[in-house]
């Protein structure tokens, strides 16, 4: 009877205390995702996946989706010069030319040699290294300052140097094969999640570089060289190292960008100019420069605003070099006055709000002494 | 006749060659007055020239006339540019300068097609002071007046700048103000107003730089003068940046680069579209061997 009843008893309660453990794990779980900022970078890629569901549905405008793709290729060099800038304080104006690199490496391998997108992929990322590595190693031997004038120069010269080998690089549909699948069906579409997976990829890496050794020590740098080089950390070997990211950001880009959009002509398009290397300067700028969140916001003012709203609008389609306009005025403003950029302003919004509701519940119930 | 058409190549550089030793020394004056490189030189400069041309072919003003009121002009922007963002951004590090320039870049862009008629043009004529098949003819050698114009301005400026530098009250500041801009002002020298000028003369410098340089090529754009102003960057890191005479030197041996690997490609065609790359990578090699520059001396960093 004794033992009867204390099963009959204990029996709910152990269940009650293991329903209860659970419930907390879940949510100790929940918690512990809603703080992993990963979570955060899914569902935002998973966000642009649907919405492209939807466009191939037919229930959203495909070109505002393709807006969005357009968008999201700049990203992916915002993220790369988010570390170069904001993380060791170089500032670079050839990331037009590494673009334009990944763009004609793609080009070659997918239409004249007959290649997959993978190959493309290698050969873009290690002919952007190798240019990369001696132009870094040159530029930043000198001093951190000088950097923004060479990759200046060696902008230029690639320009000049592609329109040599072919002024108009152009892919057919056909010709681009991935993984061996029936080439005709990689649709503009299916790019689109590529774009959206390698940016999440992209978006990761960024993340964990930010937070490993490696970014801390380009962010002692940033700080102060002198005390970086006490704390032994070589200067050369970081910023080369960020150098080098930004440029293999920059080369992917190139490669979506033929991808997606399969025709580029250099005499007449802007996209190996400096007005490209501007831009993306100008995006990460007006995200905040430490932020991967800041940047994609700040790159999405850019090109993204432009590109999926703007370009409906009459005035604007005529007078394209307003968004450029703002776009300086944002920068000399931001810098001048406001280093934090979108990011800190997003944060202090944030701040005031909290500190707003918790003075109205102040105000109904009482201060909160516990 | 190999001399005399290398001689030709010789002479075909030097309308470019002026405008990228005006703008060099603009270039070189910013940097040692106010600590940064000013990446908005070119922009300024074809502001300058983007007034001249307005003048000229919509309001049908003589160029030589014009040219004047362009070179205004650029004076009062690069002195705004100074007096409005700079002065009140002092506590911008450098690399926050350098962006600031960046921005003025795309600010500058931004408002040309508004500002200008000309902009909206479909193709600008070329508009040299004198038309350029007009020239003197020295042995198989044919030189335009153009030329000639062009190489009497840049002297005669360059000789000029020089001696007020060297002997003027206000080459004495300029030194005082580039070598300490605190200790310049604790011996009485209003740097404020000393920063302010170099802007304004590095602002005309260009835009004379703009308006030699729109006798051989069309305005297309805000970005015409880029590729002088690389130039012009890259004499200033390969003459070092210490004195204001390197960077000259400097300009003038990438643009005497220019002209042997121009006649190195009479000879080997091949070569002609990778020019600009063969020039940049000997320069590349130069700083490598000299990171200070040619004449530049190590600049000791005090903490």
């Amino acid at each position: 009877m004794n033992k009867l009843n204390r099963n009959y008893l204990n029996m709910p309660l152990y269940r009650a205390e293991n329903e209860r453990r659970s419930v907390e794990n879940t949510l100790a779980l929940l918690n512990k995702l809603r703080k992993n900022p990963v979570v955060g970078y899914v569902i935002f890629a998973l966000i642009l996946t649907v919405t492209q569901i939807l466009s191939s549905a037919g229930l959203v405008n495909s070109s505002f989706v393709y807006a969005i793709g357009s968008t999201l290729i700049f990203c992916v060099v915002s993220l790369g010069f988010c570390l170069l800038l904001g993380y060791s304080a170089l500032a670079s104006l050839g990331t037009a030319g590494f673009i334009g690199i990944g763009a004609y490496c793609t080009y070659y391998c997918l239409a004249e040699w007959g290649l997959t997108i993978g190959v493309a992929f290698i050969m873009s990322i290690v002919i952007a290294l190798i240019v990369g590595a001696i132009v870094g190693y040159i530029s930043l031997r000198i001093e951190g300052i000088y950097l923004a004038i060479v990759t200046l120069g060696i902008s230029q010269i690639i320009k000049e140097v592609l329109a040599a080998l072919v002024d108009t690089i152009k892919i057919k549909g056909s010709q681009i094969t991935l993984f061996g699948i029936d080439s005709l069906k990689l649709k503009t579409e299916s790019i689109f999640y590529i774009i959206v997976g390698m940016m999440l990829l992209l978006m990761i890496i960024t993340h964990n570089i930010m937070n490993s050794p490696t970014g801390r020590a380009m962010l002692a740098m940033k700080n102060s060289t002198s005390a970086a080089q006490a704390f032994g950390i070589s200067l050369m070997k970081y910023r080369l190292l960020a150098f080098m990211i930004s440029i293999i950001y920059a080369a992917i880009a190139g490669m979506l960008f033929m991808l997606y959009n399969r025709y580029v002509s250099n005499s007449s398009s802007t996209l190996f100019t400096l007005s490209t290397s501007l831009n993306i300067l100008g995006a990460v700028i007006i995200g905040g420069m430490k932020s991967i969140w800041g940047t994609v916001a700040g790159t999405f003012i850019i090109y993204g605003i432009d590109k999926m709203f703007l370009q409906d609008i009459e005035f604007f389609r005529e007078n394209p070099t307003l968004i450029t306009l703002f776009c300086g005025i944002l920068v000399v403003v931001v810098i001048m006055f406001y280093p934090g950029g979108l990011a800190q302003l997003l944060m202090e919004v944030k701040y005031k709000v909290e500190a707003f509701i918790r003075k109205k519940k102040e105000g109904k119930y009482g201060k909160d002494l516990g | 006749m190999p001399i005399a058409s290398y001689l030709q190549i010789l002479i075909g550089v030097i309308p470019s060659m002026c405008a990228g030793i005006l703008a060099t020394f603009a270039v070189t004056l910013i940097f040692k007055t106010s600590y940064t490189t000013n990446f908005a030189q070119g922009v300024i400069s074809a502001i300058g020239a983007y007034v001249a041309v307005e003048l000229t072919l919509v309001y049908g003003l003589p160029l030589w006339a014009v040219a004047f009121v362009g070179v205004i002009v650029a004076f009062i922007v690069g002195v705004a540019i100074d007096v409005l963002i700079f002065r009140n951004g002092r506590y911008v590090n450098a690399l926050g300068k350098q962006i600031i320039t960046m921005g003025l870049i795309s600010i500058f862009i931004g408002l040309i097609p508004f500002v200008f008629k000309v902009a909206q043009f479909e193709s600008v004529p070329v508009l040299p002071f004198i038309h350029l098949t007009q020239g003197i003819t020295v042995g198989d050698v044919f030189i335009q007046y153009n030329t000639i114009i062009s190489l009497v301005v840049t002297v005669v400026l360059l000789v000029a700048v020089f001696i007020l530098l060297q002997k003027s009250k206000w080459g004495l500041s300029v030194r005082a103000t580039a070598s300490n801009e605190i200790v310049a002002g604790m011996m009485g020298i209003n740097t404020k107003v000393i920063t302010a000028v170099s802007w304004g003369i590095a602002g005309s410098f260009g835009a004379v730089a703009a308006t030699l340089y729109i006798g051989n090529v069309t305005l297309s754009s805000g970005y015409i003068m880029t590729t002088t102003q690389i130039n012009a960057f890259l004499a200033g890191i390969l003459g070092g940046f210490a004195t204001f005479y390197g960077p000259i030197f400097g300009a003038v041996i990438i643009y005497m680069l220019n002209v042997l690997i121009g006649c190195i490609c009479i000879h080997v065609p091949v070569l002609s579209n990778w020019k600009p790359a063969i020039v940049y990578f000997i320069v590349m090699l130069l700083v490598l061997w000299k990171p200070h520059g040619l004449f530049g001396k190590k600049m000791v960093k005090k903490v």
